[in-house]
């Protein structure tokens, strides 16, 4: 039986992801990073798109454990791969060097035009002064989380060809407590790299991501296993929790000094990360299956969209907030031109070329 | 002469990957694991990664045409799938085909990851023309491993093959050494494909396909299959 | 009748053993038992037919091809089953069925289940755990399931204890009870090829030294036990054993005039019993002479 909720809830992640590397631009946090940083900043954006930042590829994450394991137990093995190479592996191969060289182009146009241009752009623009301008090694751009998809399935099945099923069925015996102890064995990968925890974009696989995103998968395979084990929880609880913590939380990374040359999260904000995760992505998931059950054709059209809608927004926002940085209009109106053009694109995109077309096998 | 019975050697590779399965299982997990290793950035990670993913590429090759062809001889099951609607010819493509992905895929993750490298790290651009020349040794190291596993029956013969193919490279790199023109390109920033280098990697390539092809005509011409 | 396979001249030679000049038929639905002691040759002239083997000398046509050249063809309508096949131990028989089904689009699930429960197999078990006789039994589950035309078993019951030796056989007369199949099997066990066989080859030393309607055979051959000094030396006569004044003498092309003959040397004539093919087949061995 098809879960509605689960497609709603990933499809309200993927969203939620356009809002959030939208955001970034005006996160005071992440300026000297982030290419489209713009001028107008306000705190407001951090304390939201942190938050969010802390559960939304976790809950993706699980979603898609729960997904693989009942491919599995439906097509089997050989079906999962198949699937996941047909609507992972190949828009990832296919879409990997456009959207990366997209991003670079117009990253590389907004170095050269535009008048308030952020550190990042005026870092860019400084070595295409250079003769020989260093070279970046290649990454994996916001697509990192297929390719960590990727990496998961085939370590789903060597696990499950390694271990015999007594081990890999060891987490569905787990008492429900376990949850208030789980998020202390996440907190390691947290702290070892700085807070908020970066994407990991790299080709070479980090232990941390491994680690962090990877159980929030493995959780996922589990909780398909045992599908009432959670559903007792209670969102508000774990809300509520989740948000007083994530008070505590954002109020220590505001005085936490953290070392440039070893960017490490202190483990304060590691381990409070860990909960707020594992507490807002189980939040999420009960109250996905109490409140977004339903199958309206609104979503379901949302829902179609949103794989695609997240390939390709970052070089669409990119694009529309180099071209809004030189306005000195407020963050709030920006940030909504920039999502609205963004998502109407996508969408757009996704009703002429993919909706009604073959590709909907592979992106819709 | 007869057409591929295509299907049923497909169904013989599964077949072979499944029995190899746990063994790949793990040749994955270790080689996951070196690549995280490489990507903590640290020199000691990068060092011990780099050592695990050659570990990797050279046990996995060889655990695969042990469990392929020699155990399959040594456990009396080639008799079961020789009378299978097969050829010889079937039988020696199925061996070959999956061999060499299960050899092609760690050999390129670790020869692109490791020309990935050398480019854009500050190392010298003219060492991927000298890992090249590595890389075209070991392929030519697997080739001569599985010729032999295929040819012939001894075991003992067959683990003297392939470690003295692999355990070859400590001399080829010395040999190697020896050439200026060679040496010259590795300390260099650019990519240069001499004649010396061409000869090499022709004489590799050239090698590891005359061995294979010989095998399978040896093979088609065998007169015992059990 | 067409041949389901047919072996003109064939020669292979090892170094400690070889197979000479073996000319053989079986047509099609007809069941041979091809008999000999360990060595005589059953297991490579078996090999042979299923292409395992290439003959030094000789054709080799099954169900009206050529081997080995179209040996694909052959081998998609051939069962075969030996002694020395082994099974891939870390897999169950589940797997080897599937493995089979995959392959061959006659395999037959539900004959498959039946022959599980009649072999008292489990399809779930690894074949590591099974016994000699459960791993024959698997073997032999995974060639008749496939419902091949033409089915070459070496030693099919060998070594096996006595239920799993008559498991094997009921069900293998079962099998035989279709004529449109045609079954060469080897046995040194004469019991086993008297009682399924129609035809019956002897092989020795690589040497075919006959091959004959099991009737026929079994008609020619007596057991005569007389009395008397005389000893004839006839050229039928395959063995003469004389203890004090009685003589045994086995014979192969007996006629109905023999009794007379002996009378005529002198001779008193006590029984004149049909042989056993077991009996029959120790005697030419022992004769060293044609059958």
């Amino acid at each position: 039986m098809r879960l509605h909720y689960l497609d709603n809830l990933r499809a309200l992640a993927m969203l939620a992801g356009v809002l959030f590397h939208a955001a970034l631009a005006y996160s005071p946090l992440i300026h000297p990073y982030w290419p489209p940083a713009d001028r107008s900043q306000s705190q407001l954006v951090d304390i939201f798109a942190w938050f969010l930042h802390l559960f939304r590829m976790p809950l993706f994450f699980m979603i898609a454990g729960y997904f693989a394991a009942e491919l599995i137990e439906r097509r089997g093995m050989l079906g999962l791969m198949r699937n996941r190479a047909r609507r992972i592996l190949i828009p990832f191969a296919v879409l990997l060097v456009p959207i990366v060289m997209s991003l670079s182009w117009s990253t590389q146009w907004a170095a050269a035009n535009v008048q308030h241009p952020s550190p990042v752009l005026q870092w860019v623009a400084q070595f295409s002064l250079q003769a020989n301008p260093p070279q970046l090694p290649p990454s994996t751009s916001h697509l990192w989380f297929l390719y960590y998809l990727l990496w998961f399935y085939v370590l789903l099945w060597a696990m499950r060809s390694l271990l015999p099923e007594t081990v890999w069925r060891l987490p569905e015996r787990l008492p429900r407590w376990w949850i208030c102890v789980a998020p202390m064995l996440l907190s390691p990968a947290l702290a070892s790299v700085v807070a908020p925890h970066p994407a990991p974009e790299s080709f070479l696989p980090q232990f941390w991501a491994f680690a962090f995103f990877g159980s929030f998968f493995a959780f996922g395979t589990a909780v398909y296993r045992r599908r009432g084990w959670i559903d007792a929880l209670s969102p508000i609880w774990l809300a509520s929790i989740g948000v007083l913590l994530y008070g505590l939380w954002f109020a220590l990374l505001r005085h936490a000094t953290i070392d440039p040359s070893n960017p490490r999260a202190p483990w304060s904000l590691a381990i409070l990360g860990a909960y707020i995760s594992v507490l807002m992505t189980l939040a999420c998931w009960v109250a996905g299956r109490r409140w977004l059950n339903a199958q309206s054709r609104v979503m379901r059209y949302l829902a179609g969209g949103s794989y695609w809608t997240y390939l390709l927004h970052l070089p669409l926002l990119f694009l529309a907030q180099y071209l809004l940085m030189d306005l000195s209009w407020h963050w709030s109106l920006k940030f909504a031109i920039a999502v609205f053009a963004t998502l109407l694109l996508s969408y757009l995109s996704y009703e002429l070329l993919i909706r009604r077309t073959e590709l909907r096998r592979f992106v819709g | 002469m007869n057409s591929l019975n295509i299907p049923v050697i497909k169904r013989l590779i599964a077949k072979d990957w499944l029995l190899f399965q746990k063994q790949l299982a793990a040749h994955v997990l270790a080689g996951a694991f070196a690549l995280c290793l490489l990507g903590l950035a640290k020199p000691w990670a990068f060092y011990l990664g780099s050592l695990l993913l050659i570990i990797v590429l050279v046990a996995a090759s060889c655990f695969s045409i042990s469990t392929s062809l020699v155990n399959e001889r040594r456990d009396q099951t080639l008799a079961f799938v020789m009378s299978l609607p097969i050829s010889p010819l079937d039988f020696y493509l199925s061996k070959l085909a999956g061999n060499l992905i299960t050899f092609a895929v760690p050999f390129l993750v670790l020869a692109v990851g490791t020309i990935a490298v050398i480019l854009f790290t500050p190392l010298p651009d003219g060492l991927v023309v000298y890992s090249m020349l590595l890389f075209g040794h070991i392929l030519a190291a697997f080739c001569v491993s599985l010729s032999v596993a295929m040819a012939v029956e001894s075991e003992g013969w067959n683990i003297f093959a392939m470690i003295s193919s692999m355990v070859m490279i400590n001399p080829f790199i010395m040999g190697l050494g020896q050439i200026e023109s060679i040496s010259a390109i590795a300390r260099g920033p650019d990519i240069i494909f001499n004649a010396p280098v061409i000869a090499i990697l022709a004489a590799q390539l050239v090698l590891s396909v005359a061995l294979l092809c010989l095998t399978g005509w040896a093979h088609c011409r065998k007169t015992a299959f059990y | 009748m067409t041949a389901a396979f047919a072996l003109t001249g064939i020669h292979k030679r090892y170094p400690q053993f070889a197979l000479e000049d073996v000319t053989l038929n079986l047509l099609d639905g007809q069941i041979m038992g091809l008999v000999g002691v360990n060595g005589a040759g059953k297991t490579t002239l078996l090999r042979i037919l299923t292409g395992l083997v290439r003959a030094d000398r000789g054709t080799v046509q099954v169900l009206g091809l050529s081997m080995p050249d179209d040996q694909v063809a052959v081998k998609r309508d051939v069962g075969f089953a030996s002694e020395d096949m082994r099974l891939y131990k870390s897999q169950t028989l589940r797997w080897h069925m599937d493995l089979i089904a995959s392959i061959y689009p006659g395999w037959d699930e539900v004959y498959a289940r039946d022959l599980l429960r009649r072999f008292d197999l489990k399809s779930e078990q690894t074949i590591a755990g099974f016994s000699h006789g459960q791993r024959v039994k698997a073997l032999l589950l995974l060639c008749f399931a496939r419902r091949p035309r033409l089915l070459l078993l070496d030693e099919p019951t060998t070594g096996l204890d006595p239920v799993a030796r008559s498991e094997v056989l009921e069900v293998l007369s079962d099998v035989l009870r279709d004529d449109s199949r045609s079954v060469l099997f080897s046995s040194h066990n004469t019991h086993d090829v008297e009682q399924l066989a129609d035809s019956i080859s002897f092989l020795h030393r690589g040497r075919l030294i006959a091959s004959q309607d099991k009737e026929r055979f079994l008609d020619d051959w007596r057991r005569i036990v007389c009395h008397g000094a005389a000893t004839p030396q006839w050229p039928e006569i395959a063995m003469a054993r004389r203890n004090g004044s009685v003589l045994e003498i086995k014979v192969r092309g007996y006629s109905a005039d023999m009794p007379e003959r002996l009378i005529a040397q002198g001779l008193v004539v006590d029984s004149v019993d049909p042989m056993r093919l077991e009996d029959i087949f120790v005697t030419t061995v022992r004769a060293g002479a044609v059958a």
